[in-house]
């Protein structure tokens, strides 16, 4: 394939991972710190952010993990635990160098990512990413569409909560109730999009 | 201490590491002729499913058996096939059975759908690897789905076979699509088509050479 | 006074109960609840994994280094969860390929994570082992209350097999209870129920 096809292909790919295969409301991936986390505006954007660039970093780095590592040595089933540790070393890698670089942004961004590495969503598009035998380009366009996907979906759960906050939500509801009932609705709305792109 | 010192984290996740590796890696060996045989199994078993008269929804054959019969009744693809295991009779090729597969809405769905001598009625679709939502993308391997295959007709031009609307009306070339799980779907018809598409270019030529 | 092995039992049940509770490992839940065999033998691979998980990070607590100690965690999670997937695809090829993406992703269950995070690193293995396997049941049994929920109401079936009522021509199938919705809803209204019971005992 050559690089026109593979650039329009990620574009288009993109695109689906954001609208039509959103990794959190049609795959369900990512879901413990999108109910967590979702309460304010302000603390979803800085946690979408994080994941757009671990989601996209960690698709390409597992990428290249598995081309060239685990699949010359035949060992695909390795794939799960070396995700894993790729995963877990960015994150902890990045946190030391937000901290030792920006004080102010390791304030702001910093505390979101330990619960990044536990967000299964950054897994599952590695491991789609796999099963999909994506080329590296087109992963580029995945990684990043699915990060885009889920930061849309948890702006918008967070944009909600904050105008509902201001209601009287039965006391059972509060919290976790209610923000799944809204995942539900945000759900069924997204089931639309479907179509969109053949 | 040891714990205190700086290489330890690295000798410890690499003794761990290695440690649960190779009991993996043994469970796996262990177990891997099984698992190949089943995949195997579940392959054939498609197969016999699709070509008449090879299997019956009530029997309950082992998989010996059904392993048997296939290594027995089934031919392997030769060029005048394009792909396709067939099934012969009085010298003459009965039915086909091409494998399919492709991009599911979870995981790769592979398939085989069985095609008649006159190369244009469907006899019967069948699965052996798919991962799609338990309930609604699984609910290709059900009966109720697979059955309203059979008899219908891939017709001429782009489209051979469709997957309609539920509630809409149905010809000889079109089937119902699943309820709820419109990717799947989608997906299942790309498959398909895809599929005899090539398979018919390729019998073409095939014959084209004779 | 209750025993630790008590405090531990009722916690993991009911007290903070992983699903309604603390709401933890949503993801898996939501796509496999549709079907309640299915739902089990994930329960039961869950149950497996989060028991015996915990049991060996509070093993090797002692040893392991705090800084890598995550890893560690998920690398002893992983593998208690590949055992589980290579038995099934051995054993039961029909469950492996129905549960295929699910399986894998325990892994990053955030429950056993959890567990082994808050309860695994600073108690002994016995304990240990118990959180795990009465987390794992407070979050079975839940599950397969969504789960027949789910399957009755959107398919008029239980374990495979047709109720009276539900597959009968009378009732119009709630097809969104089948799909991804239906998921978030029923956990919504489940959580309510219980989280309004569990206050309500709190209260008298």
């Amino acid at each position: 394939m050559n690089i026109e096809t593979e650039m329009s292909q990620a574009f288009v790919v993109c695109i689906s991972a954001i609208f039509t295969q959103n990794i959190l409301l049609s795959y369900f991936l990512g879901l413990c710190p999108f109910i967590g986390v979702s309460r304010e505006i302000k603390t979803a954007f800085g946690l979408g952010l994080a994941v757009i660039f671990v989601m996209t970093s960690t698709s390409l780095l597992n990428w290249l993990a598995y081309h060239y590592v685990l699949e010359p040595l035949g060992l695909h089933f390795f794939r799960f635990i070396l995700f894993i540790i790729i995963i877990a070393a960015f994150v902890q890698f990045i946190e030391m160098v937000i901290d030792r670089y920006s004080p102010t942004l390791y304030q702001n961004l910093g505390v979101f990512l330990p619960l990044i590495t536990v967000n299964c969503a950054i897994l599952g598009a590695s491991l789609f990413m796999v099963i999909r035998d994506y080329s590296f380009i087109v992963t580029i366009g995945y990684g990043l569409g699915s990060g885009i996907g889920w930061f849309l979906a948890i702006i918008a759960m967070a944009g909600i909560r904050q105008r509902l906050s201001n209601e009287r939500i039965p006391q059972g509801l509060q919290g976790a109730g209610i923000t799944l009932i809204i995942a539900g609705i945000m759900a069924l709305a997204f089931i639309g999009f479907t179509g969109v792109l053949q | 201490m040891i714990k205190e010192k700086k290489w330890f984290p690295v000798i410890y996740m690499f003794l761990v590491t290695a440690l649960l590796s190779s009991i993996v890696i043994g469970f796996t060996q262990f177990t891997s002729n099984r698992v190949e045989a089943n995949r195997k199994l579940a392959f054939e078993k498609a197969v016999l499913a699709v070509l008449p008269g090879l299997s019956d929804e009530k029997e309950k054959a082992t998989g010996l058996q059904l392993h048997l019969r296939f290594a027995e009744k089934v031919n392997e693809p030769d060029d005048y096939s394009a792909g396709a295991y067939t099934l012969i009779g009085s010298g003459k090729i009965i039915a086909y059975a091409l494998p399919i597969s492709g991009r599911g809405f979870w995981a790769p769905i592979k398939g085989i759908i069985g095609i008649e001598a006159d190369r244009k009625t469907i006899t019967a679709i069948a699965f052996y690897q798919q991962n799609e939502t338990p309930g609604l993308g699984a609910e290709i391997t059900k009966p109720e789905f697979r059955d309203q295959f059979k008899g219908k007709v891939m017709r001429m031009g782009e489209k051979l076979l469709s997957l309609e609307r539920p509630g809409t009306k149905l010809d000889k070339n079109s089937v119902h699509a699943l309820t709820g799980a419109t990717q799947t779907s989608t997906r299942l018809e790309t498959i398909i088509n895809d599929a005899l598409k090539k398979w018919q270019q390729q019998l073409g030529d095939g014959l084209d050479r004779n | 006074m209750q025993s630790a092995k008590q405090k531990v039992i009722v916690e993991g049940l009911w007290h903070n109960n992983p699903v309604f509770r603390q709401v933890l490992g949503i993801c898996s839940t939501l796509a496999v609840t549709n079907l309640v065999l299915n739902t089990v033998v994930m329960c039961v691979a869950l149950i497996f994994t989060l028991s015996l998980s915990a049991a060996s990070v509070s093993v090797l607590r002692k040893l392991t280094p705090r800084n890598i100690r995550m890893m560690v965690e998920t690398l002893i999670i992983a593998f208690y969860v590949i055992i589980v997937d290579v038995l099934l695809k051995a054993y039961w090829p029909e469950m492996s390929s129905n549960l295929g993406p699910y399986v894998g992703l325990i892994i990053t269950n955030c429950i056993v994570m959890g567990r082994c995070e808050a309860y695994g690193n600073s108690n002994p293995p016995s304990l240990a082992f118990l959180d795990g396997l009465f987390n794992a049941l407070g979050y079975s049994f839940v599950l397969l209350i969504i789960a027949t929920f789910r399957e009755v109401l959107g398919m008029g079936t239980f374990l495979g097999f047709s109720v009276p009522y539900f597959s009968g021509p009378n009732w119009d199938k709630w097809i969104v209870m089948v799909m991804p919705p239906g998921a978030f809803f029923m956990l919504a209204v489940v959580t309510w129920i219980f989280r309004s019971v569990q206050s309500r005992k709190e209260q008298s």
